[in-house]
C-alpha cells in the first residue's frame, strides 16, 4: 500500500549515498525484505519500474531490483524450541506456551547497490 | 563498483522519531500514538476522553487524515489545542510529518498528546513517530478476525482498545477468540473493553492513560 513512498525513501538513500562517491549511474539495488515487515516485494518492484521509467534517484533502463525475502523464524524463550511461526507466531508449538520470540522475519534492509 | 550500505529503510524516519522523542521528553509529555481502521472510533474516543480529561491535564491532538480539516474542528470543540495534517493521499503518518507540526503546538503548556493517525492497519504499524505508546482501536463491526489478519499491527501495539461493545449483543463478534489470537501473536499486549457512545469501559481506558502520565513524568 505505501510501496512508492518507500521506494522513494530506498532510492533517496542509495542516491545520497551514490552522489557522495561522485557515482553517476546506479546499476542494481539489493534488498531485505522480511515476511513479517508489512512491505510487499511485487509492489516494490512496480514501485521500482516506475521510478525506473522516470529515470530517477541515477536509474536507467538497465538498473535492476533484487529482494531477498527473510522468512519468520521463532525461537520459544521457554524450551529453547525454534520453529516457523503461523498466524498465532507466539505460541510455541512444542511447549504450548505463549512464549515465542521472532528472531527474523521483520527485516526491512537495502542491504547493497552497485553503481558507478 | 558495489557498496554494502546494510541500512535500515525506515533509517530516516527513525532519526526524526529520535528528534521527536527528545523534544516529547524533554517536556515531560506523554504521547500515544492511535490506530485503526477507518471508522473504528479513534474521533469519538478521543473527544470522550478530552472531555473527561480536560479539567486535569492540558491535551494536544495531532489529527492525521488523507483530506480535510474535519476530525481537527472535532477535537478543537472539547477544548483541546489540535492540529491536522493532510498526507493528501498518504496512508500513513512518519516521524518528519509529525516533526514539522510540533513548533505549532506550546509544549509549556501540554501533558499528553495524542497522535491520531491515518486510518488503515497496515501502513502506520511501521512508522515510529516517537510515541510513548502505540494503542490499536478495533470496533465490534469489523468482526474478530481482524486481529489475526493484521499481525504487525497487532504485534507492535501494547494495547487493543475494542470499541463500540455496546453492539455485542447484535453482531457476532467473540471477544474470546479475540483475546486468545491477540495472546498468541502478542502476549504482552492486552485487550480492554469500551463503548465511547454509551461510555462503558472509558474509566479503565482513563485510568491507564493517567498511569501512563504518572510513569513518564516519575521516570
Amino acid at each position: 500500500m505505501h510501496e512508492m513512498a518507500l521506494m522513494g525513501d530506498i532510492l533517496q538513500l542509495i542516491e545520497k549515498d551514490a552522489r557522495s562517491r561522485n557515482m553517476e549511474k546506479i546499476e542494481k539495488v539489493e534488498l531485505i525484505v522480511g515476511d513479517l515487515s508489512n512491505a510487499l516485494p511485487d509492489a516494490l518492484e512496480m514501485a521500482f519500474t516506475i521510478f525506473r521509467a522516470r529515470g530517477l534517484a541515477l536509474l536507467s533502463e538497465q538498473s535492476e531490483l533484487v529482494i531477498k525475502k527473510e522468512a519468520a523464524r521463532a525461537k520459544c524463550t521457554v524450551c529453547g524450541f525454534e520453529y516457523n511461526p503461523d498466524a498465532r507466531l507466539s505460541i510455541c508449538p512444542k511447549c504450548s506456551l505463549p512464549s515465542g520470540i521472532l528472531t527474523a522475519g521483520e527485516t526491512f534492509k537495502v542491504q547493497s547497490y552497485e553503481g558507478s | 563498483m558495489k557498496i554494502d550500505l546494510d541500512v535500515e529503510v525506515l533509517a530516516d524516519n527513525n532519526t526524526a522519531a529520535s528528534y521527536n522523542r527528545d523534544l516529547f521528553e524533554k517536556n515531560k509529555t506523554l504521547v500515544i500514538n492511535l490506530m485503526s481502521s477507518p471508522g473504528a472510533g479513534k474521533t469519538t474516543l478521543l473527544e470522550k476522553t478530552v472531555a473527561r480529561l480536560g479539567k486535569e491535564y492540558r491535551i494536544g491532538v495531532i489529527e492525521g487524515d488523507l483530506a480535510t480539516e474535519k476530525d481537527a474542528d472535532r477535537i478543537r470543540a472539547f477544548g483541546a489545542q489540535a492540529v491536522q495534517i493532510n498526507t493528501n493521499g498518504g496512508c500513513h503518518l512518519d516521524a518528519r510529518m509529525v516533526a514539522k507540526v510540533l513548533p505549532e503546538f506550546d509544549f509549556d503548556d501540554i501533558d499528553l498528546l495524542f497522535i491520531e493517525n491515518v486510518g488503515n492497519l497496515v501502513c502506520p504499524s511501521g512508522y515510529d513517530l516517537g510515541q510513548n505508546h502505540k494503542v490499536a482501536i478495533l470496533s465490534v463491526p469489523e468482526g474478530n478476525d481482524k486481529i489475526p489478519k493484521y499481525p504487525v499491527m497487532f504485534r507492535r501495539t501494547e494495547m487493543v482498545v475494542l470499541n463500540k461493545i455496546d453492539l455485542l449483543p447484535y453482531l457476532d463478534f467473540d471477544v474470546k477468540m479475540a483475546m486468545e489470537d491477540l495472546l498468541g501473536i502478542n502476549p504482552q499486549s492486552r485487550l480492554i473493553q469500551v463503548s465511547s457512545r454509551t461510555g462503558e469501559g472509558l474509566d479503565e481506558w482513563l485510568s491507564w492513560i493517567k498511569q501512563a502520565y504518572k510513569q513518564n513524568v516519575e521516570r
